[in-house]
Parts: C-alpha cells; structure tokens; sequence
C-alpha cells in the first residue's frame, strides 16, 4: 500500500504499527468494548482494544463529543476537527471528517479551498471564527485568546456551542495524536498518488 | 479520585456559571472525569506503572506550558512515589543513559509536541524498554487524553476571563 501523504477528500485507509488484536482470539472485555466502538473490525479500534479500560471511556466520550444533541451544528463540529487535523496534519482524521463535512452541507468546495489556500482562506464570518479559534486552540500550546471568543461571539456562537466547539477540537487534539503515533494513513489498494 | 479534575484544575466555582455550564453537557464531565481515572489509577496497570503513568502525564502537561496541569500530575506523581523522577521530566535533556523512563517520557514529548513526526521505530524503542503492544496503547491514550485535557481547560480559562 502507498503512503496517504496529501489532505484529501477521498477515503483513505489507516496502517497499525503494532500487531492488532485478533478479533478471533479476543477476550470478552475486548469483544464488549469493540461492540461499542464506531467500527469493530478496523485496524485501528483493533489497536486500542489492546487497552481495554481507556478505550471503553473514550468511546462514549468522542461520541458525546461529535454526537450530543443541540449545541453546536454537527457540520460546524465536523469543520473544527477538519482544522485540527489540518494542524496536526494528520491525513487519515482529514479524509474522514471531510467527507462527513461535505455529507452534512453538500460543499465540498469549503473543505477543498482550505486544502488548496490554507487556513486563511475566505470563509464566511461564522466559519472564519470557528476557523480561527480551532486554529489556535490546536496549536502547542495552545495560543487562543480573549479576542478569539469575542470573534465567536460575534458570530452568533452562545455558551453551549462554544463549549461544544472547545470540546471538537479538543478531542481531535486526541485523535490525531492516536491515528499519528500509532499508525500511518495509507491509500486504498490500485489507488496511484495522485 | 472523587473530585472533578477540570473543575479543580480549572478553578471553576462549584455551583458556578462555568460550572453549570459544563453540565448542561453531563456526558463530557462522566467521561472525562472517567478517561484520567482509568489511565492514571486503572484498577489492573498492566505493565505499565502508576509512577510511569503520572511522569508522561506531567511531560505532556509541561509541553503544553499548563502551569495548572503540570501542578496536577506533579502532586500525583508525588503521591505515588515518584517525586525522586521529577528532576528527570522537566529537563529531558538530563534524561541519559537511556533507560525505560527516558523511553517513555522522550515518546511523551514527541507525540505531545508534534505527532506528525512519529515513526515506527518510535514505537519500536518503547518496545525494545519492555513495553507490551497494551503498554503502548495505555501510553499513546494517556498522551492524547492529556493533550485534550490542555485544550479543554485553554477553552475554559478563555470562557471565565470573559464573563470576569
């Protein structure tokens, strides 16, 4: 398989570094916290699995996070991990939560300028803010500010969406970190870098 | 561990507007509060230890320049008897000749720092210290959890500096 190495909008595939668990010869507790993870047979939940404890506290906790009712749009969640992502570079939570993005607000076009200008590319006022904000919240350490909140605000964002919005980006700080250190995103097999 | 540790860490007033404001979003606090619990004091540790646990927990926090956190995971690092290590994860350059805490906490700044420059054979030297493929899962969940930890208390601070 050829290494994912650009931010895409097609799916991509994810590589473990570790021997993954053997869903074969798992164990209940394994079996159980698989069930309950967003896919049972990928190799990356296959990884985690090898910790069970965290991994059955994570998992409700990044659903809660991308899921909860009310709150911050989903799609406008799916835009924050996007940006995350994009700092973090991390390919394989881009190619994910881009699609979502695009499934959610058919503009794909809003994912692909991002990719092709930048961060700073024209956004209208609300996404700039979201932008913005998970831009610098996700950078180490972190160098949002005051006047980021005042940015959101501005944009209409009421205390629950803002809370919402630190906790998307918040959890791809996680994610990336996981989907970077433990593995490598890979093109689909009879996928050429393009 | 009873006490909520965002709420603590952060500062927030019990009862307060940021307080209730996390609520309005219980499963955020359960989960998050259950997240630290389970890597830092996990009933079974495996193979990896509750000192090794709170040393990356405190390079993460130290990497996020999180005077707070760092302070949270320096007094659990004290409470399991490991405070003689502290000197060792604040200035990692000191961390020679190698050995199985250096592996750690090196892999803890790197993944903290900047994720994108991991490579297998950063998992391969953590394996070659005595971690089990379990190990390094416990290890690469602790690092994310913290990391996340940082952002939502940046997120919060900014929130109480506003309504200050």
């Amino acid at each position: 398989m050829k290494p994912a190495e650009k931010f895409t909008l097609d799916a991509v595939e994810w590589d473990p570094w570790l021997p993954v668990v053997d869903a074969a010869s798992a164990t209940p507790e394994q079996k159980a916290a698989l069930e309950k993870s967003p896919s049972a047979t990928s190799p990356y939940f296959l990884t985690l699995a090898h910790d069970v404890a965290s991994l059955d506290q994570r998992s409700p906790l990044f659903h809660s996070v991308m899921y909860a009712p009310r709150g911050l749009k989903r799609a406008e969640r799916e835009l924050a991990t996007v940006v995350a992502s994009m700092v973090n570079g991390c390919v394989y939570c881009c190619s994910v939560h881009a699609r979502r993005f695009a499934e959610l607000t058919k503009q794909p076009e809003v994912i692909q300028r991002l990719y092709d200008e930048g961060l700073g590319t024209q956004l209208d006022a609300r996404r700039r803010a979201i932008v913005d904000f998970s831009t610098r919240l996700s950078t180490v350490p972190p160098t949002a500010t005051e006047a980021d909140i005042a940015a959101l605000r501005t944009a209409g964002l009421d205390d629950l969406e803002i809370v919402d919005l630190i906790h998307a980006v918040a959890m791809f700080a996680n994610a990336n970190r996981l989907m970077q250190t433990l593995g490598t995103p890979v093109l689909p097999d009879g996928i050429v870098p393009g | 561990m009873s006490e909520d540790v965002i709420d603590a860490i952060g500062g927030l007033a019990p009862g307060g507007r940021l307080a209730a404001l996390r609520r309005q979003r219980p499963d955020y606090v359960k989960y998050t509060q259950s997240s630290h619990d389970v890597l830092l004091s996990p009933d079974d540790p495996g193979g990896l230890s509750l000192v090794e646990r709170a040393a990356a927990a405190l390079r993460v926090a130290v990497v996020h320049d999180d005077a707070a956190l760092a302070a949270h995971y320096r007094a659990r690092l004290d409470a399991v008897g490991g405070a003689e290590v502290q000197p060792l994860i604040e200035s990692l350059a000191e961390a020679v000749p190698a050995s199985r805490l250096s592996a750690i906490l090196h892999h803890a700044d790197l993944a903290a720092r900047a994720p994108g420059r991991a490579r297998p054979t950063h998992l391969e030297a953590l394996r070659a210290a005595g971690l089990t493929p379990r190990d390094v899962v416990a290890l690469s969940q602790l690092i994310a959890f913290v990391s996340y930890q940082a952002r939502v208390l940046a997120g919060l601070r900014l929130l109480h500096a506003e309504g200050a």
